[in-house]
Protein backbone atom coordinates (compact mmCIF):
# COMPACT_ATOMS: atom_id res chain seq x y z
CA UNK A 1 0.00 0.00 0.00
CA UNK A 2 2.08 3.31 -1.25
CA UNK A 3 2.07 6.09 1.62
CA UNK A 4 -0.47 8.35 1.96
CA UNK A 5 -0.02 11.54 -0.17
CA UNK A 6 -0.70 15.21 1.04
CA UNK A 7 -1.87 17.47 -0.81
CA UNK A 8 0.18 20.33 -1.59
CA UNK A 9 0.84 22.63 0.27
CA UNK A 10 -1.32 21.27 3.37
CA UNK A 11 1.07 19.97 5.46
CA UNK A 12 -0.49 18.35 8.90
CA UNK A 13 0.00 20.80 11.49
CA UNK A 14 0.06 19.57 14.93
CA UNK A 15 -2.54 20.07 17.95
CA UNK A 16 -4.66 22.26 16.08
CA UNK A 17 -7.95 21.75 17.18
CA UNK A 18 -10.31 20.47 14.48
CA UNK A 19 -8.45 22.26 11.64
CA UNK A 20 -5.97 19.89 10.18
CA UNK A 21 -8.34 16.87 11.27
CA UNK A 22 -10.89 18.01 7.97
CA UNK A 23 -8.20 18.61 6.33
CA UNK A 24 -6.42 15.41 6.12
CA UNK A 25 -8.63 12.94 5.19
CA UNK A 26 -10.42 11.10 7.24
CA UNK A 27 -8.74 7.29 8.02
CA UNK A 28 -10.84 4.82 6.85
CA UNK A 29 -11.51 1.57 9.01
CA UNK A 30 -8.74 -0.20 7.65
CA UNK A 31 -6.45 2.81 8.42
CA UNK A 32 -7.95 2.88 11.71
CA UNK A 33 -7.74 -0.84 12.72
CA UNK A 34 -3.91 -0.28 11.38
CA UNK A 35 -3.07 2.72 13.76
CA UNK A 36 -4.93 0.45 16.67
CA UNK A 37 -1.68 -1.89 16.75
CA UNK A 38 0.39 0.70 17.58
CA UNK A 39 -1.17 1.27 20.85
CA UNK A 40 -1.69 -1.18 23.75
CA UNK A 41 -5.27 -1.81 24.81
CA UNK A 42 -4.47 -0.30 27.98
CA UNK A 43 -3.95 2.89 26.42
CA UNK A 44 -6.67 2.88 24.51
CA UNK A 45 -9.39 2.10 27.03
CA UNK A 46 -8.09 4.85 29.33
CA UNK A 47 -8.94 6.69 26.87
CA UNK A 48 -11.97 5.27 26.25
CA UNK A 49 -12.83 5.84 29.83
CA UNK A 50 -11.88 9.44 29.83
CA UNK A 51 -13.77 9.99 26.67
CA UNK A 52 -17.10 9.13 28.85
CA UNK A 53 -16.26 10.71 31.74
CA UNK A 54 -15.81 13.71 29.81
CA UNK A 55 -19.20 13.26 28.08
CA UNK A 56 -21.31 12.61 30.99
CA UNK A 57 -19.88 15.90 32.69
CA UNK A 58 -20.63 18.09 29.75
CA UNK A 59 -23.89 16.85 29.61
CA UNK A 60 -24.89 18.19 32.59
CA UNK A 61 -26.37 21.40 31.33
CA UNK A 62 -27.66 19.87 28.15
CA UNK A 63 -25.61 22.24 25.79
CA UNK A 64 -24.52 19.70 22.75
CA UNK A 65 -20.43 19.05 22.41
CA UNK A 66 -18.64 19.52 19.84
CA UNK A 67 -16.07 16.97 18.09
CA UNK A 68 -13.77 19.80 18.29
CA UNK A 69 -13.60 20.05 21.78
CA UNK A 70 -13.07 16.52 22.29
CA UNK A 71 -10.21 16.31 20.75
CA UNK A 72 -9.00 19.23 22.18
CA UNK A 73 -9.19 17.45 25.86
CA UNK A 74 -9.49 14.20 25.37
CA UNK A 75 -8.01 12.54 22.30
CA UNK A 76 -5.15 14.35 21.79
CA UNK A 77 -2.44 12.32 20.49
CA UNK A 78 -5.06 9.76 19.62
CA UNK A 79 -6.72 11.24 16.77
CA UNK A 80 -5.77 8.89 14.35
CA UNK A 81 -7.74 6.16 16.14
CA UNK A 82 -10.73 8.37 17.03
CA UNK A 83 -13.93 6.97 15.53
CA UNK A 84 -12.89 3.83 17.45
CA UNK A 85 -12.60 5.58 20.73
CA UNK A 86 -15.94 7.22 19.81
CA UNK A 87 -17.27 4.10 19.06
CA UNK A 88 -16.39 1.94 22.18
CA UNK A 89 -17.19 4.84 24.29
CA UNK A 90 -20.62 5.04 22.75
CA UNK A 91 -20.83 1.08 23.76
CA UNK A 92 -20.01 1.74 27.42
CA UNK A 93 -22.39 4.78 27.75
CA UNK A 94 -25.23 1.94 26.18
CA UNK A 95 -23.94 -1.24 28.20
CA UNK A 96 -23.35 0.92 31.44
CA UNK A 97 -25.40 3.89 31.63
CA UNK A 98 -28.04 3.27 29.69
CA UNK A 99 -27.84 6.45 27.34
CA UNK A 100 -26.75 6.55 23.62
CA UNK A 101 -24.25 8.94 22.37
CA UNK A 102 -26.26 10.43 19.26
CA UNK A 103 -24.32 13.09 16.81
CA UNK A 104 -27.17 15.55 15.74
CA UNK A 105 -25.15 17.46 13.20
CA UNK A 106 -23.05 15.42 10.84
CA UNK A 107 -21.85 18.71 9.35
CA UNK A 108 -20.61 20.21 12.30
CA UNK A 109 -20.26 16.97 14.62
CA UNK A 110 -22.39 17.93 17.53
CA UNK A 111 -23.08 15.22 20.02
CA UNK A 112 -25.84 14.70 22.59
CA UNK A 113 -26.01 11.92 24.92
CA UNK A 114 -29.81 10.75 25.33
CA UNK A 115 -31.41 7.85 27.56
CA UNK A 116 -31.37 4.52 25.69
CA UNK A 117 -34.21 3.39 28.28
CA UNK A 118 -38.13 3.71 28.51
CA UNK A 119 -38.75 6.67 31.32
CA UNK A 120 -39.19 4.47 34.71
CA UNK A 121 -42.51 5.34 36.58
CA UNK A 122 -42.12 7.05 39.48
CA UNK A 123 -41.23 10.40 41.30
CA UNK A 124 -38.45 12.11 40.44
CA UNK A 125 -36.07 12.17 43.40
CA UNK A 126 -33.99 15.20 41.99
CA UNK A 127 -36.54 18.22 42.49
CA UNK A 128 -35.37 21.01 40.70
CA UNK A 129 -36.24 23.70 38.19
CA UNK A 130 -35.63 21.00 35.10
CA UNK A 131 -38.44 19.25 35.64
CA UNK A 132 -40.86 22.87 35.27
CA UNK A 133 -38.57 23.93 32.12
CA UNK A 134 -39.37 20.92 30.46
CA UNK A 135 -43.00 21.47 30.93
CA UNK A 136 -42.33 25.03 29.73
CA UNK A 137 -40.57 23.03 26.66
CA UNK A 138 -43.21 20.78 25.67
CA UNK A 139 -46.00 23.44 25.43
CA UNK A 140 -43.96 25.50 23.23
CA UNK A 141 -42.69 22.12 21.59
CA UNK A 142 -46.07 21.06 20.96
CA UNK A 143 -47.66 24.39 19.36
CA UNK A 144 -44.93 24.67 17.23
CA UNK A 145 -45.87 21.11 15.91
CA UNK A 146 -49.26 21.15 15.62
CA UNK A 147 -49.17 24.36 13.62
CA UNK A 148 -47.36 22.94 11.50
CA UNK A 149 -43.92 22.20 12.29
CA UNK A 150 -42.92 26.18 12.18
CA UNK A 151 -44.35 29.15 13.93
CA UNK A 152 -43.95 33.34 14.34
CA UNK A 153 -42.25 34.38 17.37
CA UNK A 154 -45.24 36.64 17.68
CA UNK A 155 -47.71 33.76 17.65
CA UNK A 156 -45.77 32.19 20.16
CA UNK A 157 -45.74 34.50 22.67
CA UNK A 158 -49.23 35.35 22.75
CA UNK A 159 -49.79 31.63 23.22
CA UNK A 160 -47.41 31.84 26.19
CA UNK A 161 -49.25 34.85 27.46
CA UNK A 162 -52.21 32.52 27.30
CA UNK A 163 -50.18 30.52 30.20
CA UNK A 164 -49.29 33.85 32.61
CA UNK A 165 -45.65 33.50 30.71
CA UNK A 166 -44.92 36.49 29.66
CA UNK A 167 -41.81 38.03 27.86
CA UNK A 168 -40.98 41.32 29.43
CA UNK A 169 -42.10 40.04 33.12
CA UNK A 170 -39.97 38.17 35.76
CA UNK A 171 -41.77 34.89 36.03
CA UNK A 172 -42.56 33.22 39.48
CA UNK A 173 -40.88 30.08 38.48
CA UNK A 174 -38.92 30.75 35.10
CA UNK A 175 -37.14 34.07 35.80
CA UNK A 176 -35.91 35.47 32.76
CA UNK A 177 -38.36 33.29 30.33
CA UNK A 178 -37.41 35.54 27.26
CA UNK A 179 -33.80 34.47 27.94
CA UNK A 180 -34.90 30.99 28.93
CA UNK A 181 -36.42 30.38 25.27
CA UNK A 182 -34.65 31.87 23.36
CA UNK A 183 -30.94 31.62 24.79
CA UNK A 184 -30.99 28.74 27.26
CA UNK A 185 -33.48 26.32 24.82
CA UNK A 186 -31.69 27.60 21.69
CA UNK A 187 -27.64 26.46 23.01
CA UNK A 188 -29.11 23.40 24.63
CA UNK A 189 -30.73 22.77 20.84
CA UNK A 190 -34.55 22.19 22.25
CA UNK A 191 -35.13 25.33 19.75
CA UNK A 192 -33.83 27.12 17.03
CA UNK A 193 -34.86 30.20 16.29
CA UNK A 194 -34.61 31.99 12.82
CA UNK A 195 -34.98 35.64 11.57
CA UNK A 196 -37.55 36.31 8.72
CA UNK A 197 -35.87 38.14 5.80
CA UNK A 198 -36.82 41.70 5.30
CA UNK A 199 -39.26 41.78 8.58
CA UNK A 200 -39.13 45.36 9.91
CA UNK A 201 -39.22 45.28 13.05
CA UNK A 202 -37.48 42.03 12.73
CA UNK A 203 -39.59 38.78 13.40
CA UNK A 204 -38.41 35.56 13.90
CA UNK A 205 -39.61 31.64 13.12
CA UNK A 206 -39.52 28.81 15.71
CA UNK A 207 -38.62 25.80 15.15
CA UNK A 208 -37.70 22.24 16.81
CA UNK A 209 -34.24 22.11 17.16
CA UNK A 210 -32.29 19.08 16.42
CA UNK A 211 -32.07 18.25 19.87
CA UNK A 212 -35.81 18.01 20.47
CA UNK A 213 -35.61 15.85 17.23
CA UNK A 214 -34.04 13.08 19.14
CA UNK A 215 -35.45 13.37 22.45
CA UNK A 216 -38.41 13.82 21.55
CA UNK A 217 -41.18 12.61 18.44
CA UNK A 218 -43.66 13.85 16.75
CA UNK A 219 -45.60 11.64 17.61
CA UNK A 220 -45.02 11.69 21.44
CA UNK A 221 -45.84 15.15 21.09
CA UNK A 222 -49.29 14.77 19.70
CA UNK A 223 -49.79 11.67 22.30
CA UNK A 224 -49.10 14.63 25.07
CA UNK A 225 -51.48 17.20 23.15
CA UNK A 226 -54.45 14.33 22.82
CA UNK A 227 -53.80 13.59 26.74
CA UNK A 228 -54.24 17.30 27.79
CA UNK A 229 -57.13 17.44 25.50
CA UNK A 230 -58.57 14.47 26.61
CA UNK A 231 -59.36 13.51 22.53
CA UNK A 232 -57.45 10.91 20.33
CA UNK A 233 -54.50 11.88 18.44
CA UNK A 234 -56.25 10.86 15.34
CA UNK A 235 -58.48 13.80 16.09
CA UNK A 236 -56.11 16.12 14.28
CA UNK A 237 -55.85 14.13 11.14
CA UNK A 238 -52.56 15.91 8.78
CA UNK A 239 -50.78 15.83 12.22
CA UNK A 240 -51.60 12.42 13.17
CA UNK A 241 -50.44 11.39 9.45
CA UNK A 242 -46.97 13.39 10.05
CA UNK A 243 -46.26 11.97 12.88
CA UNK A 244 -46.61 8.53 11.91
CA UNK A 245 -44.43 8.99 8.90
CA UNK A 246 -41.57 10.41 10.45
CA UNK A 247 -39.48 7.86 12.60
CA UNK B 1 -45.99 46.76 4.54
CA UNK B 2 -49.59 45.41 3.23
CA UNK B 3 -48.48 41.85 4.73
CA UNK B 4 -51.69 40.79 6.37
CA UNK B 5 -53.77 41.71 3.23
CA UNK B 6 -51.33 39.75 1.14
CA UNK B 7 -51.83 36.62 3.42
CA UNK B 8 -55.26 36.44 3.62
CA UNK B 9 -56.75 33.27 2.13
CA UNK B 10 -59.31 35.07 0.01
CA UNK B 11 -57.13 37.69 -1.59
CA UNK B 12 -55.54 37.62 -4.85
CA UNK B 13 -53.57 40.62 -3.89
CA UNK B 14 -49.95 38.37 -4.13
CA UNK B 15 -50.55 37.46 -7.71
CA UNK B 16 -51.65 40.59 -8.76
CA UNK B 17 -48.26 42.27 -7.22
CA UNK B 18 -46.45 40.00 -9.20
CA UNK B 19 -48.22 40.63 -12.29
CA UNK B 20 -47.23 44.15 -11.73
CA UNK B 21 -43.71 44.04 -11.39
CA UNK B 22 -43.36 41.49 -14.22
CA UNK B 23 -44.97 44.17 -16.68
CA UNK B 24 -42.05 46.70 -14.70
CA UNK B 25 -39.33 44.61 -15.02
CA UNK B 26 -40.23 44.72 -18.83
CA UNK B 27 -39.13 48.74 -18.34
CA UNK B 28 -35.68 47.82 -16.50
CA UNK B 29 -33.14 49.01 -17.67
CA UNK B 30 -30.55 49.76 -15.17
CA UNK B 31 -28.43 47.41 -12.17
CA UNK B 32 -30.28 49.49 -9.06
CA UNK B 33 -33.31 49.14 -10.42
CA UNK B 34 -33.26 44.79 -11.43
CA UNK B 35 -32.03 44.83 -8.09
CA UNK B 36 -35.11 46.09 -6.54
CA UNK B 37 -36.96 43.80 -8.59
CA UNK B 38 -34.57 41.02 -7.23
CA UNK B 39 -35.86 42.28 -3.50
CA UNK B 40 -39.23 42.41 -4.52
CA UNK B 41 -39.02 38.74 -5.59
CA UNK B 42 -37.27 37.47 -2.35
CA UNK B 43 -40.36 39.39 -0.48
CA UNK B 44 -43.04 37.93 -2.85
CA UNK B 45 -41.23 34.16 -2.81
CA UNK B 46 -41.71 34.58 1.33
CA UNK B 47 -45.10 35.64 1.45
CA UNK B 48 -45.82 33.29 -0.75
CA UNK B 49 -44.48 30.41 1.40
CA UNK B 50 -46.30 31.46 4.29
CA UNK B 51 -49.74 31.58 2.25
CA UNK B 52 -48.81 28.17 1.41
CA UNK B 53 -47.84 26.83 5.03
CA UNK B 54 -51.30 28.81 6.15
CA UNK B 55 -52.81 26.58 3.97
CA UNK B 56 -51.42 23.03 5.14
CA UNK B 57 -52.78 23.79 8.96
CA UNK B 58 -55.56 25.05 7.83
CA UNK B 59 -56.30 21.11 6.55
CA UNK B 60 -56.76 20.28 10.52
CA UNK B 61 -57.04 23.14 12.64
CA UNK B 62 -55.63 23.30 15.70
CA UNK B 63 -57.45 25.41 18.52
CA UNK B 64 -54.73 26.57 20.53
CA UNK B 65 -57.06 28.52 22.57
CA UNK B 66 -58.93 25.34 23.68
CA UNK B 67 -55.09 23.78 24.48
CA UNK B 68 -54.44 26.88 26.50
CA UNK B 69 -57.10 26.06 28.48
CA UNK B 70 -56.97 22.57 28.62
CA UNK B 71 -53.20 22.81 30.10
CA UNK B 72 -54.39 25.36 32.52
CA UNK B 73 -57.03 23.00 33.91
CA UNK B 74 -54.20 20.31 34.15
CA UNK B 75 -51.78 22.34 35.91
CA UNK B 76 -54.86 22.44 38.39
CA UNK B 77 -56.30 26.19 37.92
CA UNK B 78 -58.26 27.54 40.10
CA UNK B 79 -60.80 28.78 38.48
CA UNK B 80 -62.74 32.00 39.54
CA UNK B 81 -65.20 34.16 38.97
CA UNK B 82 -64.46 36.07 35.83
CA UNK B 83 -64.23 39.92 36.09
CA UNK B 84 -66.24 42.13 33.25
CA UNK B 85 -63.65 44.80 32.47
CA UNK B 86 -59.95 43.10 32.43
CA UNK B 87 -59.52 39.66 32.28
CA UNK B 88 -61.81 39.24 28.64
CA UNK B 89 -60.30 41.99 26.44
CA UNK B 90 -56.96 40.42 27.46
CA UNK B 91 -57.30 37.16 26.10
CA UNK B 92 -56.42 35.40 29.73
CA UNK B 93 -59.12 33.78 31.46
CA UNK B 94 -59.48 34.10 35.31
CA UNK B 95 -58.10 32.07 37.81
CA UNK B 96 -55.02 31.61 40.46
CA UNK B 97 -52.92 29.15 39.18
CA UNK B 98 -51.11 27.40 41.60
CA UNK B 99 -46.79 27.81 42.36
CA UNK B 100 -46.29 24.20 41.67
CA UNK B 101 -48.52 24.23 38.33
CA UNK B 102 -44.98 24.14 35.59
CA UNK B 103 -43.42 21.40 38.19
CA UNK B 104 -47.04 18.95 37.79
CA UNK B 105 -47.12 19.63 33.81
CA UNK B 106 -43.05 19.24 34.12
CA UNK B 107 -43.53 15.80 35.96
CA UNK B 108 -46.20 14.78 33.01
CA UNK B 109 -44.08 15.88 30.94
CA UNK B 110 -41.35 13.59 31.27
CA UNK B 111 -42.36 10.06 30.01
CA UNK B 112 -42.40 11.84 26.30
CA UNK B 113 -38.67 12.69 27.00
CA UNK B 114 -35.91 10.62 26.51
CA UNK B 115 -33.54 13.18 28.66
CA UNK B 116 -30.13 11.75 29.86
CA UNK B 117 -30.52 12.30 33.68
CA UNK B 118 -27.89 14.12 34.45
CA UNK B 119 -24.58 13.08 36.31
CA UNK B 120 -23.17 14.82 39.17
CA UNK B 121 -20.75 13.49 41.62
CA UNK B 122 -22.65 12.49 44.93
CA UNK B 123 -20.60 14.54 47.04
CA UNK B 124 -20.15 17.55 45.48
CA UNK B 125 -16.54 18.60 43.43
CA UNK B 126 -13.25 20.42 45.16
CA UNK B 127 -14.08 23.98 45.62
CA UNK B 128 -12.08 25.99 44.27
CA UNK B 129 -11.63 28.87 46.77
CA UNK B 130 -9.84 27.62 50.07
CA UNK B 131 -12.11 29.02 53.33
CA UNK B 132 -9.87 30.48 55.37
CA UNK B 133 -11.27 33.56 55.70
CA UNK B 134 -14.43 32.51 56.71
CA UNK B 135 -12.39 30.21 59.79
CA UNK B 136 -11.12 33.60 61.50
CA UNK B 137 -14.08 35.60 61.82
CA UNK B 138 -16.18 33.07 62.83
CA UNK B 139 -13.39 32.98 65.64
CA UNK B 140 -13.17 35.94 66.88
CA UNK B 141 -16.99 35.91 67.16
CA UNK B 142 -16.61 33.11 69.20
CA UNK B 143 -13.85 34.41 71.45
CA UNK B 144 -16.86 37.64 71.75
CA UNK B 145 -19.14 35.00 72.56
CA UNK B 146 -17.75 33.07 75.32
CA UNK B 147 -16.12 37.00 76.85
CA UNK B 148 -20.35 37.98 77.01
CA UNK B 149 -21.27 34.27 78.26
CA UNK B 150 -18.94 34.86 81.29
CA UNK B 151 -19.88 38.36 81.84
CA UNK B 152 -23.66 37.48 82.06
CA UNK B 153 -24.70 34.12 82.74
CA UNK B 154 -27.47 34.23 84.30
CA UNK B 155 -29.04 36.19 81.66
CA UNK B 156 -27.78 33.67 79.14
CA UNK B 157 -30.53 31.57 77.24
CA UNK B 158 -29.37 31.47 73.47
CA UNK B 159 -25.89 32.14 72.69
CA UNK B 160 -26.51 34.24 69.69
CA UNK B 161 -29.00 36.30 71.18
CA UNK B 162 -26.53 37.62 74.08
CA UNK B 163 -23.68 37.69 71.53
CA UNK B 164 -25.21 40.40 69.96
CA UNK B 165 -26.72 42.12 72.77
CA UNK B 166 -23.26 42.46 74.48
CA UNK B 167 -21.34 43.57 71.63
CA UNK B 168 -23.98 46.25 70.88
CA UNK B 169 -23.74 46.91 74.89
CA UNK B 170 -20.04 47.30 74.86
CA UNK B 171 -19.91 49.58 71.70
CA UNK B 172 -22.38 52.04 73.53
CA UNK B 173 -20.36 51.90 76.01
CA UNK B 174 -16.92 52.62 74.70
CA UNK B 175 -18.81 55.33 73.03
CA UNK B 176 -20.07 56.66 75.89
CA UNK B 177 -16.84 56.51 77.72
CA UNK B 178 -14.90 58.45 74.41
CA UNK B 179 -17.67 61.02 74.48
CA UNK B 180 -17.19 62.06 78.19
CA UNK B 181 -13.78 61.78 77.83
CA UNK B 182 -13.78 64.80 75.60
CA UNK B 183 -16.74 66.81 76.80
CA UNK B 184 -14.49 66.99 79.61
CA UNK B 185 -11.29 67.50 77.46
CA UNK B 186 -11.79 68.29 74.36
CA UNK B 187 -8.09 69.09 73.14
CA UNK B 188 -6.82 65.85 74.36
CA UNK B 189 -7.16 63.48 71.98
CA UNK B 190 -6.74 59.80 73.47
CA UNK B 191 -4.15 57.46 72.81
CA UNK B 192 -5.82 54.51 70.93
CA UNK B 193 -3.71 52.54 72.59
CA UNK B 194 -4.17 53.56 76.30
CA UNK B 195 -8.15 53.23 75.04
CA UNK B 196 -8.06 49.66 74.22
CA UNK B 197 -5.37 47.57 75.94
CA UNK B 198 -6.39 45.83 78.98
CA UNK B 199 -2.76 45.29 80.72
CA UNK B 200 -4.85 42.02 82.16
CA UNK B 201 -6.23 40.65 79.27
CA UNK B 202 -5.05 40.16 75.73
CA UNK B 203 -8.39 38.45 74.83
CA UNK B 204 -9.95 41.81 76.16
CA UNK B 205 -8.02 43.67 74.23
CA UNK B 206 -8.75 42.31 70.97
CA UNK B 207 -12.65 42.33 72.18
CA UNK B 208 -12.01 45.90 72.99
CA UNK B 209 -10.13 46.67 69.07
CA UNK B 210 -13.09 44.72 68.03
CA UNK B 211 -15.81 47.05 69.48
CA UNK B 212 -13.97 50.09 68.79
CA UNK B 213 -14.21 49.51 64.76
CA UNK B 214 -17.70 49.29 65.03
CA UNK B 215 -17.68 52.86 66.29
CA UNK B 216 -15.19 54.06 63.37
CA UNK B 217 -17.00 52.19 60.97
CA UNK B 218 -20.24 53.97 61.51
CA UNK B 219 -18.49 56.95 61.24
CA UNK B 220 -19.42 58.30 65.59
CA UNK B 221 -15.20 58.16 65.90
CA UNK B 222 -11.90 59.37 64.04
CA UNK B 223 -8.92 57.57 63.76
CA UNK B 224 -5.72 59.53 63.27
CA UNK B 225 -2.49 59.63 63.55
CA UNK B 226 -0.55 61.75 65.63
CA UNK B 227 2.92 63.54 65.68
CA UNK B 228 4.17 60.65 66.83
CA UNK B 229 2.69 58.13 64.19
CA UNK B 230 1.17 56.76 67.07
CA UNK B 231 -3.01 56.12 66.34
CA UNK B 232 -5.49 58.42 68.26
CA UNK B 233 -8.89 58.54 68.81
CA UNK B 234 -11.09 61.33 68.69
CA UNK B 235 -15.51 61.03 68.74
CA UNK B 236 -17.03 63.31 65.66
CA UNK B 237 -19.49 65.34 65.48
CA UNK B 238 -22.60 63.85 64.44
CA UNK B 239 -22.69 64.96 60.83
CA UNK B 240 -19.29 65.29 60.04
CA UNK B 241 -19.37 61.50 60.77
CA UNK B 242 -22.38 60.90 58.59
CA UNK B 243 -21.05 62.99 55.68
CA UNK B 244 -17.69 61.54 55.70
CA UNK B 245 -18.99 57.80 55.15
CA UNK B 246 -20.87 59.09 51.86
CA UNK B 247 -17.94 60.72 50.61
CA UNK B 248 -16.05 59.24 47.85
CA UNK B 249 -12.76 57.57 49.06
CA UNK B 250 -13.33 58.83 52.95
CA UNK B 251 -13.40 55.11 54.24
CA UNK B 252 -9.67 53.38 54.57
CA UNK B 253 -9.18 50.15 55.77
CA UNK B 254 -6.62 49.74 58.37
CA UNK B 255 -5.00 46.17 59.61
CA UNK B 256 -4.22 46.00 62.77
CA UNK B 257 -1.88 43.50 63.86
CA UNK B 258 -1.24 42.66 67.94
CA UNK B 259 0.19 39.41 68.89
CA UNK B 260 0.74 38.55 72.63
CA UNK B 261 4.05 39.05 72.74
CA UNK B 262 3.43 42.72 71.45
CA UNK B 263 0.71 43.32 73.82
CA UNK B 264 3.18 42.43 76.71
Amino acid sequence: VPPQQHLPGFAPQGGDGDEDFSLSPTPSHSQVQRNLQRRSQDQINQKVSELVQFLLVKDQKKIPIKRADILKKVIGDYRDVYSEIVNRAGRTLQQVFGLQLVEIDTKHHVYILISDLPRAEGENLHRDNQTAKLGLLIVILSFIFMKGNSAKDGAVWEFLRRLRVQPGERHEVFGDVKKLVTEEFVRQKYLEITPIPLTDPPEFKYQWGLRAAKETSKKDVLRFVAQIQKKDPTFWTSQYNEAEATP
Amino acid sequence: ENREDMLSSKSNRLTEALEEANKLFSGVSCAREAALDAQFLVLASNLGKEKANELHSEMTAFDSLAFAEDLLTFMGINRIEVEENDSDSEGISGGYLPSNAWHKLGEETEKYFRRAPSFHYMLGSFKSEPPVPRQRIERQKKATGGEAKRAMPAQLKKMEESHQEATEKEVERILGLLQTHFKNDPDTPISFFDLVIDPNSFARTVENIFHVSFIIRDGFARLKLDDDKLPIIEPSKDNEGKENDRGAGARNQIVISLNQQEWK
